[in-house]
């Protein structure tokens, strides 16, 4: 389980090769986005005159527009034809030898198993990018070479309304989630009756602290937007850049379900991360465990599954369900418009949704499982360990409320709001003058 | 084909800049052309965009980012102006003295543009870091207040350009230096000038074409850095590049993105065209 516990330095490096995927990426898809008009830039007159970029998901754009307002019939039905193109995050499955995640053994069990060949990349670094760089594809009807991408729920949703998504019958083709996933987990409000998407795993954005640095027990929120508190830890203090995250935080903290957020109460919620800015250190991304670890930040935002991990290099470190509510985000499996293999990527997700699969991924991935039956198994594999340090392990994740969350954190727990995509304009320039200073 | 050359003779110039006039127009032309199309554009990724038209775009995108816009050309001056100056000895220092040593320390310039840009800027933030290798160490002998910090201050961010584009500055002076004749110093010498007037008069002046290059080089860039202040930088440090990537990458806003693009572009023109007005006079090509 060492894997778990990559240390300090090899987890920055890693971040740091991400960054630099991600600066190439961006320069791919701006030069993939000026290919959505290059076609009339060869010709300098066709770009002064007719130039405008064709709307998304318009019958004009093409057939994957035309079938958004048809109910199309959805995929599926067949046998697998055993080849699966794969895209997630990265460290989101079991890896298997020298931290591959393609040697992953639920992959290799589900090749023995099913008998298909899975293809998997670690392709996502984060939603708006990674949409980017299927866009183009998926407005022209083309398909994006990938049979199953992991979205979070907003996502699912801008997805669903440009028709983006296949439609799946979940009743047919993946019985095991029916069957074996949590309640809060089907019929999602991005997703009615989970036609799109099931999903793959979920997390809580809370907040975490370090006891070493702060005198208090934190417990909600409104501590971290308290005058004295926020004066006496100014420059220890961190944020989350995600538009979402730290709205809907504030939105919480104002007394507001983010959920049924209106213009308003985002002006309201921007007013309230506005007076705590001065004092807020840096507004950060997935990096923010580094200064978190490394005693820079004292409080901070966080995602639940990460601190489960960091807790194993400093078991003070804290992570709390503020008083006034979190946001339990969703990342969902879901097969994009004119995938290849839609049979495999629904016995994929039929396969996950076996407990036991569940319960191997769950033991390395550490974010909320969304089978509850996986804890009685990893229960099973923490009594059977062979190692001291094994059996420690997987006990402390079986029994975690980060992994496992109780009724009373559950009952806590909010969505974020769809937005639709002028309401997403309004919110990023509201946040952006937080953010930006 | 030979005679045809022959007989039209004064169409060769323009066949040898056929190469690079495409490449410009590819690669430069089309872009810029079709950035000015965008920002004049309204609409969102769901409606479709339609030339409008919209010269209202400038002084609106200029009035919501004024402050990093200024800050961005205020941190490029700073910038260039430390990396002349620590970047000057240095390349003096190699030009004249380096002896058979040259070669090895203009390697040693290069050397971190062996390694990424954004390691080299991650690996700052360890050795910035507020209990980390140098201020931990300062604060452990109680020289500076707990609370004391680099990271997330203009001072992290200014120092990281600045380290970052200072290869840029030294190899252009290096060049200048280089080929300055030193017979001409000592002349200088000969006629009784001191050393400091011999450099003032003499070395000085005929390094400036070096000093032009290497200020453009590291001045232009910077002012569209944006890792710097997204690595070690904090909301105060916000440059004018994070908000033009955040407008292209998470708000899906091209048109006032490409319009902030257009006007950093006109505004690092207008910079650089003072900057040759006050250096009018002088030979600036070497």
């Amino acid at each position: 389980m060492s894997d778990v516990q990559r240390t300090r330095l090899e987890r920055a490096i890693a971040r740091a090769l991400r960054d630099e995927r991600i600066s190439r990426r961006r320069f791919l898809r701006q030069a993939g986005r000026g290919g959505l008009y290059a076609g009339g830039a060869l010709s300098l007159p066709a770009i002064l005159a007719a130039c405008g970029i064709g709307p998304s998901g318009s019958p004009a754009a093409g057939a994957s527009g035309a079938q958004a307002t048809a109910t199309p019939s959805p995929v599926g039905g067949g046998e697998p034809s055993g080849t699966l193109i794969f895209a997630n995050w990265e460290l989101y499955i079991d890896p298997g030898a020298g931290d591959d995640p393609q040697k992953s053994p639920t992959l290799a069990a589900f090749k023995d198993e099913i008998g298909v060949d899975t293809t998997y990349t670690e392709n996502i670094l984060d939603n708006q990018s990674f949409f980017a760089t299927i866009q183009p594809d998926l407005e022209a009807g083309n398909p994006t070479g990938y049979d199953i991408i992991v979205m979070t729920d907003w996502m699912i949703g801008n997805m669903i309304r440009l028709g983006y998504l296949e439609r799946m019958d979940v009743a047919r083709d993946v019985p095991n989630f029916l069957a074996n996933a949590a309640d809060k987990y089907k019929d999602p409000s991005y997703d009615p009756s989970n036609l799109h998407s099931v999903p793959w795993q979920s997390g809580i954005t809370g907040i975490a602290y370090n006891p070493a640095l702060v005198d208090e027990e934190i417990t909600s929120m409104a501590q971290l937007l308290d005058p004295a508190m926020i004066e006496k830890y100014s420059g220890q203090i961190g944020m989350f850049t995600e538009m979402r995250d730290s709205m809907s935080f504030a939105l919480l903290h104002n007394g507001v379900n983010p959920e049924e957020a209106t213009l308003a109460d985002a002006e309201a919620a921007r007013d309230t991360l506005l007076a705590q800015a001065p004092h807020v250190r840096d507004y950060y991304g997935n990096e923010y465990t580094d200064p978190f670890t490394r005693e820079n930040l004292a409080i901070t935002m966080a995602w639940s599954g990460d601190v489960f991990q960091m807790k194993f290099d400093n078991p003070d470190l804290q992570f709390v369900v503020p008083e006034e509510g979190a946001v339990l985000w969703v990342d969902n499996m879901c097969i994009p418009k004119g995938a290849e293999h839609p049979n495999d990527a629904l016995a994929m997700m039929d396969y996950v949704y076996r407990p036991e699969v569940a319960a191997q991924m769950t033991e390395w991935i550490n974010y909320i499982c969304p089978v509850p039956a996986a804890q009685d198994i990893i229960r099973q594999h923490a009594a059977e360990a062979e190692s001291a340090e094994d059996r420690e392990y997987l006990e402390a994740v079986a029994e975690s409320e980060l992994v496992f969350p109780t009724e009373d954190m559950l009952s806590r727990l909010h969505s974020y709001k769809v937005l639709d995509e002028e309401e997403e304009r309004q919110w990023n320039e509201l946040f952006d003058e937080v953010r930006q200073g | 084909m030979s005679g045809w050359l022959r007989r039209h003779r004064g169409l060769i110039p323009y066949l040898f800049l056929l190469p690079g006039g495409l490449w410009l127009i590819v690669f430069f032309l089309v872009p810029i052309v079709t950035m000015a199309s965008v920002a004049l554009q309204e609409g969102s990724l769901g409606t479709g965009y339609r030339l409008t038209f919209n010269f209202g775009i400038f002084p609106e995108a200029i009035a919501r980012s004024d402050t990093q816009l200024i800050r961005s050309l205020l941190f490029g001056l700073i910038v260039t102006a430390l990396a002349l100056l620590i970047g000057y000895p240095m390349a003096y220092t190699i030009a004249f003295r380096g002896g058979r040593y040259k070669s090895i320390l203009l390697l040693l310039v290069i050397l971190p543009f062996f390694t990424s840009f954004i390691i080299r800027t991650i690996s700052w933030q360890f050795i910035l870091a507020d209990n980390g290798f140098l201020l931990g160490t300062l604060k452990g002998f109680g020289w500076l207040d707990e609370r004391f910090r680099l990271l997330a201050t203009p001072i992290a961010v200014i120092s990281g350009i600045t380290y970052n584009f200072l290869p840029f500055v030294v190899l252009p002076l290096y060049v200048a230096l280089e080929k300055i004749d030193h017979r001409l110093i000592e002349a200088a010498t000969d006629l009784y000038a001191s050393r400091l007037q011999a450099f003032l008069r003499v070395t000085l002046p005929l390094s400036l074409p070096g000093v032009f290059a290497a200020s453009l080089l590291s001045f232009i860039p910077a002012v569209g850095d944006y890792i710097n202040a997204e690595l070690l930088g904090s909301r105060n440090e916000t440059m004018i590049g994070n908000v033009i990537q955040g407008l292209y990458l998470v708000n899906n806003d091209y048109p006032r993105a490409s319009a902030l693009s257009l006007i950093l572009m006109v505004g690092i023109l207008i910079s650089v065209f003072i900057y040759i007005r006050v250096l009018r006079g002088q030979e600036l090509t070497v």
